[in-house]
């Protein structure tokens, strides 16, 4: 018997740590939230609800531990109701509880939701489990297409933005597909690299002269420009097709 | 007893026990890309940052390849091309003697091309042995530029330029881009290095779009 009381003790005294812990951070979050409500940021404030919810955790794992049972077979017993203020409370819980009244003890001493509260999530359960594999399924598919289809607006805005942002930074485009292609080319097949064959002018992008076995490039729509890329380019390798002396 | 009677383990046996092994690294991952001589000094910066060798700053190389064609005179089959690589600024390495086979785009799930590569170091007399057996010089060019490292990855940001006739008259590039290109290579079937470079390749978005490019469809693609 007395080993057991022991155990209850430590068991009350772990619990109550926690629970002032929670009280603290909870204290902390208010004082700032009413001192610090203009400079605050989210991730601090979000760090806040961080530490909560750690608090929160621990104590429904000491809950959740061997020890618990022994506390869910103990029961708590109001004895009195009254209306005057009672000091002792009072002073224990630091002048929030004043009286024992009719009022809060039944919300201090709930193990269970609200009675009307209970009743709609009962009302819920039931319409969950008797809708029909098919309309669940459809609803589901419903949702996905609208999560997917808000997705899509907010990627493509995205986009747009970054477009944006990037033209208004003065940023030039850092790379030219045309020019990939022709150093590979040049690199792979020695087009425009081969003795003999005049040098395209520097500036344009692809190779105007092509080898005397490759044919001459032409920029077609597989080949993808850069949006920026001068309109001179094109006509510029035109008239180099047009002079080529291998072309067959 | 026995031992000692057996023949003498050969180079080739050895080479084909490699093979067997699948040790050998004939593999090349391979992505290309470019970027714009405007850009280039920002892409090293993010490489310098990105890569393992950054304290002795970026490694400099500046090779002449010369690519060799061995026709054989009774089939019409593609000649053989074989790349021969020397570098100028270091006269006492061995030539680089390079077999790179067909590249294999594979389907869009490949991350990277993949071809066979064999490299092999020769000393000066590679060019000779090459004409008296029969090959001819199909094109040549030199490329000078920047090489990192990323574990195995190696990084290449290098300007190509046209090797001119006259030796009075400097090179000219080829444009006005850097070739960019990330490699390596792997024995056979080591497909997981190539979701690495992947990952790094997004890293240099959008300064350098690093691609499968296949420059044989690129050529197809000229003559429609």
């Amino acid at each position: 018997m007395q080993r057991e009381e022991k155990q209850l003790e430590v068991t009350l005294q772990a619990i109550l740590n926690r629970v002032n812990d929670l009280k603290t951070a909870i204290q902390a979050l208010i004082a700032k939230l009413e001192n610090e409500y203009e400079t605050i940021n989210w991730p601090t404030f979000l760090d806040n609800y961080a530490i909560l919810s750690g608090h929160l955790t621990g104590l429904s794992k000491i809950l959740q531990a061997e020890m618990a049972p022994s506390l869910r077979a103990l029961v708590v017993l109001p004895l009195q109701l009254g209306c005057e203020r009672d000091e002792a409370l009072s002073r224990l819980t630091e002048g929030r509880v004043p009286a024992c009244t009719h009022d809060l003890v039944p919300d201090l001493l709930r193990t269970k939701p609200e009675p009307q509260a209970e009743q709609r999530l009962q009302q819920f359960n039931h319409k969950a489990s008797t809708l029909s594999y098919d309309t669940a399924q459809k609803q589901v598919t419903q949702f996905t297409k609208v999560v997917s289809h808000v997705w899509e607006i907010i990627s493509k805005g995205r986009e747009d933005w970054e477009g944006d942002s990037m033209r208004a930074a003065g940023m030039q485009p850092t790379h030219t597909m045309t020019d990939t292609h022709a150093l590979v080319t040049a690199v792979g097949t020695g087009k425009g690299l081969r003795p003999g064959m005049p040098a395209l002018p520097p500036g344009v992008g692809a190779p105007g002269l092509g080898a005397p076995r490759g044919p001459a490039p032409q920029l077609g729509p597989a080949a993808p420009a850069m949006p920026k890329a001068p309109s001179a380019i094109k006509t510029n390798i035109k008239a180099a097709n047009q002079i080529h002396p291998y072309q067959r | 007893m026995s031992a000692a009677n057996a023949a003498p383990i050969t180079a080739t046996d050895s080479l084909s026990q490699a093979l067997k092994a699948n040790i050998i690294p004939n593999q090349e991952y391979l992505l290309q890309g470019s970027v714009l001589d405007s850009a280039v000094e920002v892409l090293l910066h993010r490489l310098r940052g990105l890569c393992d060798n950054v304290d002795a700053g970026p490694e400099t190389f500046d090779d002449q390849e010369v690519c060799f064609s061995l026709r054989d005179p009774n089939q019409q089959s593609a000649p053989l091309m074989l790349r021969v690589r020397k570098a100028l600024d270091a006269r006492d390495m061995p030539y680089q003697l390079r077999y790179i086979g067909q590249p294999d785009l594979g389907d869009k799930t490949r991350p990277t091309v993949v071809r066979s590569s064999l490299d092999i170091a020769c000393n000066g007399m590679l060019i000779e042995f090459l004409n008296e057996l029969g090959c001819r010089i199909e094109f040549e060019y030199s490329v000078k530029g920047y090489m990192f490292r990323k574990g195995r990855m190696k990084i290449t940001v290098a300007k190509v330029f046209k090797i001119s006739q006259s030796s009075a008259m400097p090179p000219e590039p080829i444009s006005q881009s850097y070739l960019v290109e990330l490699s390596v290579l792997a024995p056979q079937g080591q497909d997981a290095i190539a979701e690495d470079m992947r990952a790094f390749a997004d890293q240099l978005r959008p300064l350098v779009q690093l691609d499968k490019i296949d420059y044989k469809r690129l050529g197809h693609m000229a003559v429609t």
